[in-house]
């Protein structure tokens, strides 16, 4: 096993180890699906058509936003960066480690939603597997590389539950996932259209091959991509 | 004579601010070379230019072989195992797996203990380990026995001492006099970015025996005088408080120790 795998394997045991992950990547978003996803399919039975989809968004903006920017401060705010770089390790292992490790953890977070919302609360599975599948992996990736942002520039922790706050709220209330996003006013629909979840939602719940949703993603993505090499260029010249 | 680092009037500016003002020395392979000085006087910054941290402005930096880092400030994920970190820093190394490190270093029966878990003894022991995956050629080691009890220190003192004896160069900084008179061969005195003192403890120790320290306990408080020339100090001192008519309660005349030695240099 090469170097990075085995820190990514290491990462993950990690991940199992800190409460943090756990809590924020398993624990709330699934207590929020078994109290909310009675709740939404009581008072509206026609949720059940996208339970899985509302559930999952809500569960990858939490796993990602407020779960992994803090295991980056630790590494990118704290001596463990210096001592990495003193013993070779490139700059870039930290991140990759940290996101590969919480897309797993995430991904398994949508899976078990997507078994358990069925047998549940009765809720419809998405009639295109493949594509579901195909943009739940994009906008878990689109999420991570916005707490990648995160945890990069903010140093420290106190700061950055106040930022993944400011970005977590909003992605989740002007997303559509809890009321249609065409029952807002015009500015907070639009303001919605920035944050992934947004367009997670509206990728998750289409059964075609529409590019117009994946559009925006990968424009974010981009824009995520450049501003952490930027970060990271920065961290390592200081 | 082989060098294993050879420094040639080295420069580092912050702005306009001149930090290395042009310092030069040697380091043989296989001696304690200790750096010295307060706070400010370009003891890490040295460092860092040498171990390829920091960009220099000017001069030569020439090492040979392959170097381990011991940083000051360390740190690791709280949730790692000392095994974890010893395979991940291995595997980063390209090294051969070598638990005889950990045996070496009194911290084998921790492979499966949380760096969380450890005392800070136990994680400066383990990150001396990660510096000595590898068997680097010359390692860094900066304040080793910061924040150590005095077992901790004598036990790491006598694993810096194995180091040397198995061919090891080691770069010691510090600003624990005693430490650096324990272990080091040959010391510079860094002083507002020059080298104020260059030579060996030996020599430094031959400078402190001529100094005395004269204290004085007066009804105008305690005072203290450092000199080379004890008999026409303490005269002038006397008369001194003769002429102001200040009574004196005690004086004590003692030689003036490495300490003292090192704070009058790096004080200039």
């Amino acid at each position: 096993m090469n170097a990075l795998l085995l820190g990514i394997k290491l990462q993950f045991k990690m991940d199992i180890r800190s409460k943090t992950l756990l809590v924020t990547c398993y624990l709330v978003p699934l207590l929020f699906f078994a109290v909310m996803g009675g709740i939404f399919t009581s008072l509206m039975p026609e949720a059940k058509n996208t339970l899985i989809q509302s559930m999952t968004v809500m569960g990858v903006s939490m796993g990602a936003l407020a779960g992994v920017p803090p295991s980056i401060v630790e590494i990118y705010g704290t001596d463990i960066k210096k001592m990495y770089s003193a013993n070779g390790i490139p700059m870039y292992f930290g991140l990759v480690s940290l996101f590969v490790s919480a897309f797993i953890h995430i991904m398994v977070m949508g899976l078990i939603i997507f078994a358990a919302a069925p047998i549940i609360f009765h809720a419809s599975i998405p009639s295109n597997l493949p594509l579901y599948f195909l943009a739940l992996a994009l906008f878990i990736i689109v999420s991570l590389s916005i707490a990648c942002i995160l945890g990069l520039a903010v140093k420290s922790q106190a700061k950055l539950t106040m930022y993944s706050q400011i970005i977590f709220l909003p992605s989740i209330m002007l997303s559509g996932i809890m009321f249609p996003a065409e029952f807002l006013p015009k500015i907070l629909e639009n303001i919605g259209k920035l944050f992934p979840a947004t367009w997670g939602y509206i990728l998750l719940s289409q059964n075609n091959r529409s590019s117009s949703a994946f559009i925006p993603l990968f424009i974010i993505l981009f824009t995520a991509v450049i501003l952490n090499s930027i970060l990271l260029k920065k961290i390592r010249s200081s | 004579m082989s060098y294993a680092i050879e420094i040639t009037d080295l420069k580092k500016s912050y702005g306009n601010t001149e930090v290395l003002k042009g310092i030069s020395f040697h380091v043989k392979q296989g001696e304690i070379f200790g750096i010295l000085g307060i706070n400010g006087a370009g003891k890490t910054t040295t460092l860092e230019c040498i171990e390829g941290f920091r960009k220099y402005t000017s001069g030569t930096i020439k090492v040979k072989g392959k170097i381990g880092i011991q940083l000051q400030s360390a740190s690791l994920p709280s949730y790692i195992k000392v095994k974890e970190a010893v395979q991940l820093f291995t595997k980063w190394k390209k090294a051969d797996t070598d638990t005889s490190l950990l045996y070496a270093l009194g911290i084998n029966d921790l492979e499966k203990k949380l760096y969380t878990e450890l005392s800070t003894g136990q994680k400066r022991r383990l990150h001396l380990a990660l510096a000595l995956i590898g068997n680097p050629d010359v390692l860094f080691l900066d304040e080793p026995t910061a924040g150590l009890d005095v077992e901790g220190r004598i036990s790491l003192h006598n694993e810096i001492r194995k180091l040397k004896e198995k061919g090891t160069t080691i770069i010691l900084a510090s600003h624990d006099m005693s430490e650096v008179e324990t272990l080091c061969n040959r010391i510079a005195i860094l002083n507002d970015g020059v080298i104020s003192f260059l030579g060996t403890t030996g020599e430094l120790a031959s400078k402190v025996g001529k100094r005395y320290m004269i204290k004085i306990l007066s009804e105008d408080g305690e005072k203290e005088y450092s000199t080379g020339s004890i008999a026409d100090s303490l005269l002038k001192i006397l008369e001194e408080y003769k002429r102001k008519n200040i009574t004196i309660l005690d004086l004590k005349i003692n030689r003036g120790t490495l300490e003292q030695h090192f704070i009058d240099i790096a004080k200039g």
